[in-house]
């Protein structure tokens, strides 16, 4: 007999917060540096991504932190926090001006900029500076019967699309791919409430080996012996689970963004690695092979 | 007696670079002066910056009240891209020098840096010496060692340390590979906050949520100024995971509750596939390397 899941849905606040489609932006001097030092200029943050898209891969392409969709933040900081702090991946996202107007969206992730996916052709008519609302809601979402269980980023509707299932009163979560905890690299110094950590894909023998580089911009990965409730630490007996968010990097210590969205100890929440947990799949956003 | 280490130390080049000791800094009203520990509760303690009068290199780097303070007097300059000349240039082991106040004349010993979010050169001062300082001084480090290279072990990098430190730490050599000593080795798994950040300065932190595991790898008595590897660490640009790779470093600030951190390391040297070594040396630790006043 399966356990139905209660969630308090209905006590979560559902509040607008906007941004506007970013420009993309570079470091001065522009150089980005291999593991070796050679120095590289490449594509990849903010702006309109036409061509990279959550379910696409997270490994080989021509760029660096590529992030799927489009990239919008707020002009002033506090705002931008608030956009930042209180959207959740699978929120719904509408286009408020320009020639796109009216257009929906999913929000897909939170890197320097909050990624929202929309259809190729609303594309087309979107520019830098447009409008995008957000209905932000997920904050405090929580599964009543499992305390000990806490979900960040999680709207109602990706709490749904986890399929999540309890098995002698452990949730387990299906995942793409697991993750070795000594491969999380930058971002250790954020809280975990602030975007997220990237795997470190300096050791390219080792994501061939482990099939990491096989990875997809939306899968959702699990880390072993990690605590990630207020920033992100090793600790034996925990458990994290986590979005890839954005796409691979050249630089030491990064490589593909990993969001937070439920941690725990592993007696209460563990995980099965299923093919087809990515979000673009379970968001029922584009069907992906 | 071990040989002279081969090294371009002739041809480097000794710059000035100062900064001012730091006041100690807060968010404004109306923001909770509170920073989170790993286990989410509130604490306020107090952290890095300013002149710290009973915390000194050689002396614990666990169990103070405190969240990774840096041992003496921590400097800065004001102006962002000065102030990364003065992170990246400082090495340690260099000699610093107050420039105003009732110290000045007084010489110290660049001891470590801190990374992002803090930023700054921590300065090794005699305890006399610092009861004489004043927020707001100058000090000035005569800086060298920025493009100091192994002649006999191309492979190694350097990283911030200075001519007098290298010649001082215990090494051996081997088939091709260099060891220094070391006084603990930090797996990989238990490396934090300053991952995927600059390796050119700053520092890189052990982090110490998990207790249990610290001890079990002999990292729970570390010293302020322990000099220690870290294993599978390649920190030639940037801080990263690379199996085979390793990274030497000094302790330079205290442990704190936050996660990802714990005690700060300065970053030494490091080389990507086995030409770095490390044997076990303890109590290899700079205060008594550079012969530190206290």
């Amino acid at each position: 007999m399966t356990e139905s899941l209660r969630w308090n849905f209905d006590d979560l606040v559902e509040m607008a917060v906007t941004g506007q489609v970013s420009q993309p932006t570079m470091r001065p001097n522009g150089y980005l540096h291999w593991p070796d030092g050679r120095a590289a200029i490449l594509p990849g943050m903010s702006g309109i991504a036409y061509n990279a898209r959550v379910g696409d891969r997270a490994f080989g392409w021509a760029g660096d932190h590529v992030e799927p969709g489009v990239s919008i933040a707020h002009a002033d900081e506090k705002s931008d926090m608030a956009l930042h702090y209180l959207t959740c991946i699978g929120n719904e996202a509408e286009v408020m001006t320009g020639l796109a107007r009216g257009a929906r969206g999913i929000v897909t992730g939170e890197h320097a900029r909050l990624l929202v996916d929309f259809a190729p052709e609303v594309l087309e008519d979107l520019t830098i500076g447009d409008t995008v609302q957000i209905r932000a809601r997920g904050r405090g979402v929580r599964l009543t019967d499992h305390p000990e269980l806490e979900f960040k980023k999680t709207s109602p509707a990706l709490a749904q699309a986890y399929g999540l299932r309890a098995e002698n009163g452990q949730i387990i979560c299906p995942v793409a791919m697991e993750l070795p905890a000594r491969i999380m690299g930058s971002g250790a110094e954020l809280n975990a409430e602030y975007v997220d950590q990237d795997l470190m894909s300096g050791d390219r023998e080792l994501m061939a080996e482990a099939g990491i580089d096989r990875m997809r911009l939306g899968d959702l990965i699990a880390i072993r012996d990690v605590d990630h409730r207020f920033g992100r630490s090793y600790r034996e007996g925990w458990v994290a689970i986590c979005l890839c968010i954005h796409g691979d990097s050249v630089m030491t210590g990064h490589g593909p963004g990993i969001l937070t969205l439920i941690t725990g100890p592993a007696d209460r929440l563990g995980f099965a690695v299923e093919p087809g947990a990515n979000i673009a799949q379970t968001l029922n956003i584009r069907s992906i092979a | 007696m071990t040989p002279p280490l081969s090294t371009n130390s002739a041809d480097l080049v000794a710059v000035s670079v100062a900064g001012h000791i730091v006041h100690p800094g807060f968010p404004g009203l109306p923001a909770e002066p509170y920073r989170l520990a790993s286990d989410g509760t509130a604490f306020l303690l107090p952290t890095y910056g300013g002149i710290v009068y009973n915390v000194s290199v050689g002396d614990r780097a666990f169990g103070l009240a405190a969240d990774c303070i840096h041992p003496g007097v921590s400097i800065r300059q004001s102006e962002d891209t000065r102030n990364r000349g003065l992170n990246v240039y400082a090495c340690v082991g260099n000699r610093a020098k107050v420039m105003t106040g009732q110290a000045a004349g007084t010489t110290g010993i660049v001891t470590g840096k801190s990374g992002r979010f803090s930023e700054q050169v921590i300065i090794h001062f005699p305890k006399a010496a610092r009861a004489r300082m004043a927020v707001g001084d100058q000090i000035t480090i005569r800086s060298e060692g920025i493009g100091m290279a192994l002649t006999d072990h191309p492979s190694v990098m350097l990283k911030g340390i200075g001519p007098e430190l290298l010649a001082a730490l215990p090494r051996r050599t081997e088939a091709g590979r260099i060891d220094f000593g070391v006084v603990a080795t930090i797996p990989a798994h238990l490396v934090g906050a300053g991952l995927g950040l600059t390796s050119e300065g700053g520092s890189l932190h052990l982090q110490s949520t998990d207790r249990r595991e610290l001890a079990r790898h002999g990292l729970d008595a570390l010293r302020l100024g322990d000099i220690v590897a870290l294993a599978d660490t390649d920190s030639r640009y940037n801080h990263g995971f690379l199996r085979g790779a390793r990274a030497i470093g000094v302790v330079c600030t205290t442990d704190g509750p936050r996660a990802g951190f714990g005690p700060g390391i300065a970053i030494l040297m490091t080389a990507p596939a086995g030409e770095l070594g490390g044997f076990e040396a303890p109590g290899t630790n700079i205060a008594t390397l550079l012969s530190l006043e206290p």
